[in-house]
């Protein structure tokens, strides 16, 4: 008992070590590429706890935009410093999430997975169509990030950790929360939604609370994005940017809480090494996530169960279906 | 008073009346079985008590309120819960963890709570309650194990185990006995009885004969829709009706 | 009048496109209950082939469409066998396929094609239909709208009045019993592809000359063949068909007034209304509990 505990300090100990440390030992370009890696930590692993419910929603990478472009209306027009304006993006997400969940969540699977791609189609055609206040195609800009006790968090390893603590706070919460009765309840909403029903879940709030939860913490990384990046368009969060949300969650696999952020972790990696192929970056992308399905449908969190198995010590991990019919 | 009253209570789908018109009280500390062939509609008529559908027509009165149309998990927290026909259970969690779902109404947490961990107290009588129900139910040596490690005797318990833990005063058993060996029917009579005498009424539908008519204190028969007769074991099995349904049925 | 008239008839012509793509989509779904995401991208790399072969080669463009047809065909019962067949207990497993497909053939198109800007086909068939002075219809549209009214009777003619149309509608209304009598899901699902390929590489080649030609056009095809399907009733080709029509005629009315993306927006807006108010669409049938 413990030893394991003692364990897991140390192992958390040389985590904060190596998250420390990693920046300094970067280009500069690589620097930038560490935060956005960061941010999208935030984005999977607040994706993961709407489909902890079981539906997989196509309206999360609008949602930080929704986050994203509140932060910037918010800085540009009334001078909102970060810490006003990070967390009334999550807010503004979750309020967005709130009043959506009316429609969508009277659907479920194929349709809710359509709905919420429509709904958020409409949100993003809305930035593009109304120039006056969203900047239209061309978005916004003039974003900056705080200065705080004189350090300029411009820069980018003060912002790197600035983010840090930011998305590890969001994850402490995440986590806490998938392993809750709550996260309990949301698990059984997905598996066996009529026996929560029979012992008094209202599956609806439950499908509703994921979500909006899951839409809060994706809008605090629109925000988180947008004060480094500076500048924020309606294509930042396209079906594209949805898709890579989708590809960093199944093929890390969605069935244990780090195995998004493993997943966003090595694929971003992967993606650098793959520069210089921008032309079929896409493609490539697209048939990893083909051959993740067919082939490794726990992904690559499931590789050490998988291992064990095949040397025969433990068993394999089952396979569930990502939905049930 | 009877604890739950159906009245002319009528279910059609499209076209098809699956519940015409039936109407029978049930009362408070019996079991009570509700038989008929197949397809007679008695797992439709548990489908429009607990709420899964609503009546076409008619009402159904849960001490003294109407609670036909309202949603499956308000008509739980009212104190009728159901167990399902199959083994429904989350097989990938340990018994524990399933009997601790089953927890929901009585010890309901917040978000906040949850993340900053300010619903210990709770938690804490909630696992005390599940591991009461296990231990009452003789699944506490097994609560570390998984669902789907269990035999089947074992999960039949268990699924009633969950529905015990959110505290019903009635409880909709659905074929709990189906493709048991006599060995486990006789276990699971034993404790039907238990929950039946730690005061829950309970209403069950069953094919198994020997436990129909070993446990029921009264019997409601349907078929095709229509309620055949009522009685007591011995009235039923002596009902000259009841019996040209079942052998027809078996044609 | 003489513009509503105007509007009356672009509408057609655009609702044909719309039916041809929507009922592919529709067909796919219905019988193998999985969403192809590429779908609009099967339009798109309809649309290269006419370009590619007929603008860039000089082949003709009769001979065109069919290498067009063809082509997406083939795509599709490509994308049946290996992609949808082995997933086809987890549909959400077949729909991310499909959006790996989706990349490939974009960065397909962008290949052939070049980045740079959107590829024109000079119309094939010149000159207009002068209708009573002021209804003008250059011809290239009436071949578009013959073609797709064709093909669309040829597929109702197939579902409706053939064994084998038959057993598909079969397996769309219930999969399982559909098996059970003795129908070859595998084969029947891979005509459905098939025919819902054929029909999206159809739509592709006839759009061609009236469109802008790029890889990412098959993004409005996807999102206006969602909101058909969905307001027709998922699984109701009569209704996509309808519906198809429906919305054009709203689409280039609202294009004319507000603009393509208000007019988008509505329809998107349509489709949840739609969805929360009538899940089954305009002819959808309920399906039994």
């Amino acid at each position: 008992m413990m030893n394991s505990l003692v364990k897991k300090i140390m192992f958390g100990a040389g985590l904060l070590l190596v998250l420390i440390a990693v920046p300094h030992f970067l280009k500069f370009h690589h620097q930038d590429l560490l935060i956005f890696l960061t941010i999208n930590v935030l984005v999977v692993a607040s994706y993961r706890i709407v489909t902890l419910t079981g539906e997989w929603s196509l309206i999360h990478a609008v949602m930080m935009g929704v986050g994203g472009y509140t932060a910037t209306l918010l800085f540009k027009n009334y001078e909102l410093g970060m810490w006003f304006t990070l967390p009334l993006a999550g807010g503004v997400s979750a309020l967005i999430a709130a009043i959506l969940c009316f429609p969508l969540f009277r659907m479920t699977q194929f349709y809710f997975l359509i709905g919420s791609f429509a709904a958020g189609e409409a949100i993003r055609l809305t930035w593009i169509q109304y120039v006056n206040p969203f900047g239209g195609t061309g978005g916004l800009s003039g974003v900056e990030p705080p200065i705080i006790g004189g350090i300029d968090f411009l820069d980018a390893i003060p912002y790197y950790y600035l983010t840090l603590v930011v998305v590890s706070i969001c994850l402490f919460i995440l986590y806490r929360i998938e392993n809750s009765r709550i996260g309990l309840t949301l698990h059984a909403v997905h598996w066996k939604a009529a026996l929560a029903e029979s012992v008094g879940v209202d599956t609806w709030r439950y499908r509703a609370l994921a979500f909006i939860v899951g839409s809060f913490f994706v809008g605090v990384a629109g925000g988180l994005k947008v004060h480094y990046l500076g500048t924020i368009t309606p294509n930042q969060f396209g079906v594209g940017y949805m898709v890579f949300i989708l590809i960093w969650v199944i093929v890390g696999g969605y069935n244990k809480f780090y195995g998004p952020v493993i997943g966003v972790i090595v694929l971003t990696m992967f993606d650098e090494s793959i520069r210089g192929f921008d032309e079929i970056r896409p493609a490539i992308y697209g048939a990893m996530l083909i051959v993740s399905i067919l082939f490794l449908p726990l992904g690559l969190e499931s590789i050490p169960a998988k291992l064990k198995a095949w040397f025969g010590v433990g068993s394999a991990p089952d396979e569930p279906p990502l939905t049930d019919k | 008073m009877p604890v739950l009253e159906i009245k002319n209570v009528t279910k059609q789908f499209g076209g098809l009346t699956a519940l015409n018109d039936i109407s029978f009280n049930i009362e408070e500390g019996e079991i009570r079985g509700l038989i008929g062939p197949n397809g007679a509609g008695k797992s439709t008529m548990f489908k429009n008590i607990a709420g899964f559908y609503a009546p076409t027509k008619g009402s159904i009165v849960y001490q003294g309120k109407q609670i036909e149309g309202k949603k499956p998990h308000t008509i739980s927290e009212l104190g009728i819960v159901r167990t399902f026909q199959e083994t429904t259970l989350f097989q990938e969690l340990t018994v524990f963890e399933n009997a601790l779902v089953g927890c929901h109404i009585n010890a309901r947490t917040d978000l906040f709570s949850a993340i900053f961990g300010l619903d210990r107290k709770k938690q804490k009588a909630a696992e005390e309650k599940v591991m009461e129900v296990l231990d009452f139910m003789g699944l506490s040596d097994r609560k570390n194990q998984l669902a789907s490690e269990l035999p089947l005797g074992s999960q039949r318990a268990l699924a009633i185990s969950v529905a015990l833990v959110s505290e019903p005063k009635l409880m909709l058993m659905d074929e709990p006995f189906a493709g048991m060996n006599p060995e486990e029917t006789n276990h699971m009579m034993d404790l039907t009885r238990k929950v039946r005498e730690s005061g829950i009424t309970i209403v069950l539908v069953e094919h198994d004969m020997k436990a129909v008519m070993g446990l029921c204190h009264y019997l409601t028969v349907l078929n095709f829709g229509q309620l055949l007769a009522e009685g007591t074991p011995e009235e039923i099995r002596n009902n000259d009706k009841v019996i040209e349904a079942y052998l027809g049925g078996a044609n | 009048m003489e513009l509503i008239l105007q509007f009356i008839i672009n509408g057609l012509i655009q609702g044909g496109f719309f039916a041809l793509f929507a009922v592919g989509l529709v067909l796919i779904f219905g019988v193998m209950s999985v969403v192809n995401f590429a779908h609009g991208e099967l339009v798109m790399i309809g649309a290269y082939t006419i370009w590619l072969l007929h603008a860039q080669n000089g082949f003709g463009f009769i001979p065109a469409i069919f290498v067009a047809v063809m082509l997406v065909t083939i795509i599709g019962l490509l994308m049946e066998r290996f992609l949808f067949r082995p997933t086809r207990d987890d549909p959400l497993a077949g729909l991310i396929c499909s959006i790996g497909v989706l990349f490939i053939l974009q960065v397909v198109a962008t290949l052939v094609g070049g980045d740079g800007p959107s590829k024109q086909v000079p119309p094939p068939f010149h000159g207009t239909l002068v209708l009573f002075d002021f209804l003008r219809i250059p011809y290239q549209r009436i071949f578009s709208l013959v073609v797709s009214v064709g093909a669309l009777s040829l597929l109702w003619y197939f579902l409706t009045r053939t064994k084998l149309g038959w057993a598909l509608r079969a397996v769309a209304l219930d999969r399982e019993a559909a098996a059970l009598q003795g129908i070859n899901i595998n084969r029947i699902s891979m005509i459905a592809i098939g025919v819902g390929g054929a029909l999206a590489g159809l739509a592709g080649a006839l759009m061609a000359p009236l469109t802008n030609i790029n890889p990412h056009m098959g993004h409005n095809v996807i999102i206006t063949a969602f909101i058909v399907t969905i307001v027709g009733g998922v699984g109701s080709l009569s209704g996509a068909v309808l519906a198809a029509v429906l919305y054009a005629l709203f689409h280039t009315f609202v294009t004319v007034y507000f603009g393509g993306t208000v007019a988008t927006i509505c329809g998107l807006i349509l489709m949840v209304v739609v969805l929360i108010v009538k899940p089954t669409g305009i002819m959808g049938v309920r399906v039994s509990e």
